[in-house]
């Protein structure tokens, strides 16, 4: 199989002032169509700077990353905005709403500017929110904020879904729900979700897990039989 | 150490604290500019006044003999009294085509300290036997005139020759206009001259007598009561007109240029200036909400609210201080070409620029107050935050639908960015309104500054092209039978037309209003002075009754029907005669009263008379017309009409350049309120931006969140601006307006256009320039925060 992402020698340098901070030193990295990827490592390790890169929202210093053949590390501004609006969804630890768009509105934004949306209602049916459709961001409880900007991400119908935390400021109940539709939009619609976590008991959702460790990827591991969300206990 | 992070915050957010600062700068120079020159203008006409003794009060009469003018100054409250001779001459001067004029004004060189004497600048005393004269500068400068040259004028019909023996200036001169008709001074074809009376007297076959008297008022007494006295001792004289100093031409039009740049020094920096403090006030508010953290370890270190407080206080004084002082000196640097502007129109001595702290003084004083009042309201909010409490990020905002939303045909044609837009202008409303009241400021400017321009123009193609249609007026020095020299005139060659004109000087009077103004007697056929509807329709001359320019009208109080006493030197009776106001005219240069010509003669008993021609003549025969009769003595002066209106437009094209600053204002206004609305906004909303950014929009697309709300309020604020506009012209009008000119106060459909394209401009060049800190939104800094 063909892979979706390739990334080779992947680096990422900050000048801090007078120091220079190496984020990321040389990754090399397959994603493929369909699979869910977990990334742990502890907090430094580089995962957000990976998460950003391959989501067009950052770019790297150094080495080569390819989405379906398109040399990514060569797209200007311009070419980045469009692949992030055409092919990419993102999902953060703190929501990121439109504090004055309702619940349905936040989810048409994506809809809006996207060729091939999924349909706003039949989203919020699925994250389980039809009934607070026309709620504000701060009418709604924190789980329920991070399923509509799920469902905002995933209205673009993006090929690949890339999660930085997505589970970090919830409880456990609703941890799972996210997880769960993160799982199904992945096995049902056969598109690629990556979750950057530091919770490792989520990793065995994942078909693979990478460790980063030190702007490096440690190693990975397959899994070749995930659990389902509502198994993983933490 | 807070002083070095308050340097660190403004140089972090310059773009903002220098638009700022530029607002605080214009209304600061304005302030100073205009006070200083201001100052200057009111000193020196005090001065000027004073020390050549100006009159309180002015007379003119068909002639009395100078003995009689000593008994006046037996009535009550009259503290001098002084007859003169005041005539206008042609000045022949060789190789010169157009018309050149001369006041001569007797003196006797014997008195000490004349009323509106002349102050002598350069020169000797005039010989009182002698055929020697005083110019004053200007005319003596604009003809490159030298001492001890002998000019020729012409008076009744004979060629004299005056020796130019000194040169000065009076009070009565210092905005000279030939007549009241004229806009603006012209010293190449019109001086003043001051000559001993009894050499005047030899020139004129009515000898030395007087014809024009001025008097000082002794101190505490009302001009009324003296006027009341004086008149009808004057009567038998042939009074033409008794005026106090507040009508007279160059009084009148020094003061309203007074009055004007007062309420400009006022006005505009008080604009500016609150301009200036919403900004920083919205600037300040917003630092405190994101440094709440700071504030919370400040306040835990056991810094003092004071101590705070100051330290944010120290942003709007950095910013006051230093709009302050470069307005300051921005301004005391632009009185300089300011006021040799005004030496070019007002003749006074001591009228000249210095460097004068006190007024930077106060101008760094006043750009400070507004600061101080600015940063307070920004910053008190620190008062209150508890040190836990700050520490913690605000309370998330609460958004709520809007009432626009309950229309539903509107709200489904908007984008997901035009109901964000549209909410955003119900939830941020105090920015909303800054917004809107800039942009009706800004649009109603421009609205006025062309309206201006369009009206200008206007007022003279209106009057030269369409009213007054002939080529030539010829002046007669008397009233003569218009037979006769109607008759003499249509056998010169060129000659297509000529119509007998009668212009009477008048007093109407309206219960107690009263004016002093010139009725012109027009053939009821006329084809070369028209007279007008607001319409542009002709109306005629009325054989019975008067028609009245608006002006004239207000100041009468008088509307169509009422009847006016009128008064005129020329009555034959003597006694007053009642006429019927029958239509009410627009008129913008001058004030005037109309009658057919016929009726004229019948309300002055006096068969037949005209007191000048208007002639339509070939372009090329109107230097021989003027040869011919220049040196007659039936002649007064031969008015090219051609000549004046080029003129007139002279002086226009150097006012044009006022409408660009104006204009500049405007636009420095709209340029500033959307730049800093934007960026408030970009800091304010980073957040949302750079999540909608994600999410894959382009720059343009989030930029529109912000554009739209902004272009929103700048449709209501340009709606609401067209009345504002023609408010501000109407103010204007009745500020500017006098006898010499009423502006008209429509406003123009080609003036509002440009107003709605240049405001938008500006709004759109300040987008584009805030639309490139979108671009630089670093979307990974922006979402690794909690909102």
């Amino acid at each position: 199989m063909k892979p979706i992402i390739v990334a080779r020698n992947l680096a990422k340098y900050y000048q801090m002032g007078e120091v220079r901070v190496e984020a990321l030193r040389g990754v090399d990295l397959e994603l493929y169509n369909g699979e869910l990827v977990v990334v742990l490592g502890p907090s430094g390790s580089g995962k957000s700077t990976l998460l950003n890169i391959i989501g067009g929202m950052d770019k790297a210093s150094k080495g080569e990353l390819y989405y379906e053949d398109i040399p990514l590390h060569e797209a200007d501004d311009k070419e980045l905005t469009f692949y992030r609006r055409n092919d990419v969804g993102f999902v953060f630890q703190f929501y990121n709403l439109i504090p004055n768009l309702t619940a349905y509105e936040n989810i048409n934004l994506s809809v809006q500017i996207s060729k091939n949306p999924l349909s706003v209602e039949e989203l919020l049916e699925k994250v389980g929110l039809s009934d607070r459709a026309n709620h504000f961001p701060s009418q709604l409880s924190g789980g329920e904020q991070q399923r509509v900007a799920l469902a905002r991400a995933l209205a673009k119908n993006p090929k690949m879904l890339l999660c930085d935390e997505p589970t970090g400021a919830l409880d456990y109940r609703t941890s799972i729900d996210v997880l769960r539709i993160l799982k199904d939009f992945c096995k049902g619609y056969g598109k690629t979700v990556v979750i950057i976590t530091h919770n490792t008991a989520i990793a065995r959702i994942a078909n693979r897990i990478f460790y980063l460790k030190d702007g490096k990827l440690d190693r990975v591991e397959n899994n070749d039989n995930p659990l389902p969300p509502e198994k993983v206990t933490w | 150490m807070l002083f070095k992070k308050m340097l660190r915050d403004l140089a972090e957010n310059k773009g903002a604290y220098i638009a700022c600062s530029i607002i605080i700068i214009i209304g600061i120079m304005i302030f100073t500019s205009f006070t200083q020159v201001m100052g200057n203008l009111r000193l020196s006409q005090e001065a000027f006044y004073s020390e050549q003794n100006f009159a309180d009060g002015f007379a003119q009469v068909q002639a009395m003999p100078l003995a009689e003018i000593k008994k006046l100054e037996d009535i009550r409250g009259i503290e001098e009294i002084q007859g003169r001779m005041v005539r206008d001459v042609k000045v022949l001067f060789p190789d010169r085509e157009e018309n050149v004029y001369l006041r001569l004004i007797s003196i006797d060189p014997t008195q000490e300290n004349p009323i509106n004497g002349m102050e002598l600048m350069k020169g000797i005393p005039l010989n009182e036997r002698e055929t020697n004269i005083w110019v004053d500068n200007k005319f003596y400068e604009a003809n490159n005139l030298e001492l001890n040259q002998e000019i020729s004028i012409v008076a009744s019909g004979k060629k004299r020759d005056l020796r130019v023996v000194g040169i000065g200036r009076s009070p009565e001169f210092i905005y000279a206009l030939r007549t009241s008709s004229d806009l603006y001074p012209d010293p190449e074809t019109f001086g003043i001259a001051f000559i001993p009376l009894e050499i005047m007297g030899t020139f004129f076959p009515e000898g030395a007598v007087v014809n024009d008297i001025v008097f000082t008022l002794r101190p505490g007494v009302s001009y009324e009561d003296v006027e009341e006295q004086l008149e009808p001792e004057l009567k038998p004289y042939g009074l033409k007109r008794i005026f106090p100093r507040k009508d007279q031409t160059s009084h009148l039009l020094l003061t309203t240029e007074l009055e004007g740049l007062e309420s400009t020094a006022t006005a505009l920096p008080v604009v500016f200036l609150s301009i200036a403090g919403v900004i920083l006030y919205l600037m300040l508010r917003r630092m405190i909400e994101q440094q709440r953290g700071q504030i919370g370890i400040l306040k835990a270190f056991g810094y003092t609210q004071w101590e705070i407080m100051l330290h944010y206080l120290s942003y709007a004084v950095a910013v006051g201080i230093t709009g302050g002082a470069i307005g300051g000196l921005l301004g005391i640097a632009l009185s300089y070409p300011f006021t040799s502007l005004y030496q070019l129109f007002f003749n006074m001595p001591g009228l000249s620029s210095e460097f004068s702290p006190s007024y930077l003084l106060l101008g760094i004083l006043l750009s400070l107050v507004f600061a101080l009042i600015a940063g307070y309201q920004g910053c008190k909010g620190v008062l209150t935050l508890q040190p836990a409490e700050a520490m913690r990020p605000p309370a998330p905002p609460i958004a709520k639908r809007v009432w626009l939303e309950r229309i539903t045909f509107f709200w489904n044609m908007l984008s997901v960015q035009g109901m964000m837009a549209v909410r955003n202008i119900f939830r941020n409303k105090g920015r909303t309104i800054f917004v809107f009241l800039g942009m009706v400021f800004s649009f109603a400017v421009l609205g006025l500054t062309w309206s201006m321009n369009d009206l200008i123009q206007k007022m003279i193609f209106d009057q030269y092209e369409i009213v007054e249609t002939y080529d030539v007026k010829v002046v007669l020095s008397s009233p003569l039978e218009e037979k006769k020299v109607l008759r003499e005139l249509y056998h010169f060659p060129g000659v297509k037309k000529v119509e007998p004109l009668a212009e009477v000087p008048v007093t109407l009077k309206n219960k107690w209003h009263k004016k002093d103004v010139v009725l012109l007697g027009l053939p009821e056929d006329s084809s070369l002075y028209n007279i007008l509807d607001k319409n542009y329709n002709e109306i005629k001359p009325p054989r019975t009754g008067l028609l009245l320019s608006e002006r004239l009208a207000e100041v009468l109080e008088a509307k169509t029907g009422t009847r006016l006493q009128a008064e005129s030197p020329m009555l034959a009776s003597g006694e007053d005669r009642e006429l019927e106001v029958v239509g009410i005219i627009p008129q913008y240069l001058g004030i005037n009263a109309y009658m057919e010509i016929g009726a004229v003669q019948d309300f002055l008993g006096q068969e037949g008379l005209a007191t000048s021609l208007i002639v339509s003549i070939d372009k090329e025969h109107i230097p021989h017309l003027q040869k011919e009769y220049r040196q007659s003595a039936a002649v007064e002066n031969i008015d090219d009409k051609g000549e004046r209106l080029e003129q007139t437009e002279e002086v226009m094209a150097s006012f044009g350049s006022m409408i660009y600053i104006f204009a500049l204002i405007g636009i420095i206004v709209s340029f500033a309120v959307i730049y800093n609305s934007s960026l408030i906004t970009l800091s304010e909303r980073g957040h949302e931006l750079a999540s909608m950014m994600v999410l894959g929009m382009t720059p343009a697309e989030v930029n529109s969140v912000i554009t739209f709300e902004q272009w929103f309020i700048a449709v209501f604020a340009m709606i609401a601006g067209v009345p504002v506009s023609k408010l501000m012209l109407l103010g204007m009008s009745q500020a500017t307006s006098n006898d010499v000119y009423t502006m008209p106060t429509t406003m123009t459909g080609s003036s509002l256009l440009i107003a709605v394209l240049v405001t938008a401009g500006s709004i759109w060049v300040a987008q584009q320039v805030a639309a490139r800190k979108i671009r630089k939104l670093s979307l990974v800094k922006v979402l690794k925060s909690i909102e």
